[in-house]
């Protein structure tokens, strides 16, 4: 009875969460005129997919998300890893120093974004895709550390005291055998890293152009003086969860996997 | 030239609390130093610093006659396995072992070569294209060694590499590891904190408490002269009985004497006991001392038995005595494999009080007597 009550419970959990993407998704099959209908699937069509494609600029945005999703990861990631094993095995900075890196990610993003727009018009960089790929890195950063941070915690001295002894330097363990070990955690960093920039909507909103805008961006474009083109949104909200589906996928394999079983003990 | 010397070495952390303290200690080349101790009385910290894996303080750290206080680990040429045995997750045997001597720029055929060496002489042949994680507690310790034989470095330094593995598998990796130095020759220093280990691998002892190094010897000297209560109740399972007493006087002689407990000194530390008389003291006598059956020589103590632990070899009798001031004493007693007594009995006891020491309660120290190699009669 108890099993009966708890997987009703989960079942209806489930519903509650997947019923509004389901429903989105339904409506992105549907013809414009329908889309607000009450029944559950009175046509079927792939027009507001082709139509993102041939009267928006949804493709380029979504080539615009990539680029700027994986860039700013590509160049986050690297100090992320650095900054994060320093806290971790050196404690540089000490407590102190952690939570300041930690203290600039509780400032609302509306406070920064106005001087992010200043200070890259002074460079020349507003609506260009270099731009948005150093702010996000900026903003991620923080995060991405703390994240590295916990790997690294994880990551028992011993491997690299290994290291030591066996010839290495302290930069030749961290960058043979700490990188390759962490290497789920960074992966995990990195997808994470992926998602809160695909995701992001309001820097995106003031610092890019009609070329440089993002997925979020593109949708939110979408709403015209004739209302918002719910069908044509739906299509393009699925199409931008996709790769959120795949980064999870590949976050939960790489969390999952353990970090450094067999190492020791 | 595979010496290590230890010259007034100490550590001394940020908070003023000190890890190891002014530890002067002399290793000879080729060597099997144990240390032992309990946990975090500085052995690991001690052996870290000759790895070079943390800083010196104080005082000057020489291998091979060679100061190295600055001397970076890889340049120390000193192989250490770890408790933990610290394999390289994402290599496979072979890689793990061969790493060493990759970082060390060593060709490939070389160190294929030594690596095949190293994995005949432990076993660990079918293993060497396996990850760590596909290995058992005894394999991986295995490979942990081998990563350290193939480097053929100046000396071993092992910390706690035997703590995780199960009775059997410890007892025939000791047996290895003592064979193992005999085929290598080469200086090791074992870290422990278990007796067995330390009693049967070692040249030498050398006993650690609070950061001090506070007794270094031969094992059965170490056993046989503990320099303090410490050492007398650490170097045994089950530990040196420790009852308090007071010596006096007896007429050309002197005697042991509290509740329950009338013990007459033995001629041969007459003398060296002799200006100690009057004064309060721990009389302390390891259980192999007590016997069930009198012999000419031995006092008798009544003890009540408060358990009988049968070990197949030998029975364990633990019983109380009263004690001065009538405060119960346990004390313990290794006795024959058919000696049984039910709990709560009173039994008598034999004791032979050649071994016996006696103790300073204020200071813990030992009284000093000539040295005794245990006399079996």
């Amino acid at each position: 009875m108890r099993r009966v009550a708890l997987h009703f419970g989960l079942l209806l959990t489930c519903a509650v969460i997947l019923l509004p993407i389901l429903w989105v998704v339904r409506t992105s099959f549907l013809p414009e005129p329908l889309s607000y209908s009450p029944e559950l699937m009175p046509a079927a069509t792939l027009d507001n997919y082709v139509a993102l494609f041939t009267s928006t600029r949804y493709g380029q945005s979504y080539l615009n998300s990539l680029i700027v999703a994986l860039g700013s990861v590509v160049v986050a990631l690297p100090f992320a890893a650095m900054t994060g094993y320093a806290f971790a095995r050196f404690k540089t900075g000490g407590r102190t120093g952690r939570f300041a890196v930690l203290a600039t990610q509780m400032l609302p993003p509306v406070a920064i974004v106005l001087p992010a727009f200043a200070l890259l018009r002074t460079v020349g960089l507003t609506n260009s895709l270099t731009g948005l790929i150093i702010v996000y890195a900026a903003v991620n950063l923080p995060f991405l550390i703390w994240i590295l941070m916990g790997f690294f915690d994880g990551i028992p001295v011993d491997l690299e005291w290994a290291a030591q002894t066996d010839g290495a330097t302290a930069w030749g363990a961290f960058w043979r055998i700490v990188l390759p070990v962490s290497l789920p955690g960074i992966a995990a960093a990195g997808v994470l890293g992926f998602i809160l920039t695909w995701n992001e909507f309001l820097f995106a909103l003031v610092l890019s152009g009609p070329q440089t805008a993002t997925v979020p961006v593109a949708l939110a474009s979408l709403q015209t003086s004739n209302g918002v083109q719910i069908a044509k949104v739906s299509a393009g909200v699925v199409l931008a969860v996709l790769p959120l589906v795949i980064a999870s996928r590949f976050i939960q394999r790489f969390i999952v996997q353990g970090l450094t079983f067999g190492s020791v003990k | 030239m595979s010496s290590i010397e230890l010259d007034h070495v100490s550590k001394l952390y940020a908070n003023g609390a000190y890890g190891v303290r002014d530890v002067d200690l002399s290793i000879g080349e080729g060597e099997f130093v144990i240390f032992l101790g309990p946990s975090g009385c500085g052995k690991s910290t001690t052996l870290r610093m000759i790895a070079g894996l943390e800083g010196i303080s104080s005082g000057d750290l020489r291998i091979g006659g060679r100061s190295v206080n600055n001397v970076p680990p890889r340049d120390r040429n000193i192989a250490v396995v770890f408790q933990s045995y610290a394999l390289y997750p994402h290599m496979s045997v072979r890689d793990n072992m061969g790493f060493g001597l990759k970082m060390r720029g060593v060709g490939k055929a070389v160190i294929d070569e030594k690596i095949r060496e190293a994995a005949g002489l432990l076993g660990l042949t079918p293993y060497l294209d396996r990850k760590p994680a596909a290995l058992s507690g005894g394999q991986r310790q295995r490979v942990a060694l081998g990563r350290a034989i193939v480097r053929d470095p100046v000396a071993f330094l092992l910390d706690e590499p035997l703590s995780n593995l199960d009775a059997q598998l410890r007892a025939e990796m000791r047996l290895e590891l003592v064979k193992l130095h005999r085929r290598l020759g080469r200086t090791i220093v074992h870290v422990t904190h278990d007796q067995v280990e330390a009693m049967t691998m070692g040249d030498r002892i050398c006993i650690m408490r609070e950061g001090s190094m506070i007794q270094v010897g031969k094992p059965l000297e170490v056993y046989a002269d503990p320099v303090d209560t410490f050492v007398a109740r650490f170097l045994a399972t089950p530990p040196m009985n420790l009852i308090p007493a007071r010596l006096e006087g007896r007429g050309d002689g002197l005697a042991v004497v509290g509740d329950d407990l009338d013990v007459p000194v033995p001629d041969m530390h007459r003398t060296a006991y002799a200006p100690v008389a009057g004064r309060e003291v721990i009389f302390g006598l390891r259980p192999e001392d007590l016997h069930e059956a009198p012999q000419p020589g031995f006092a008798r103590i009544d003890v009540t038995v408060v358990a009988m632990e049968a070990l197949g070899v030998e029975n364990i009798l633990v019983g109380q005595i009263g004690g001065e001031g009538g405060k119960p004493v346990e004390i313990a007693a290794r006795l024959s494999r058919h000696f049984t007594a039910p709990v709560g009995a009173s039994v008598p006891l034999y004791l032979d009080a050649r071994p016996m020491h006696l103790f300073d309660p204020e200071t813990t120290r030992a009284f000093p007597r000539p040295a005794l190699r245990i006399v079996r009669s």
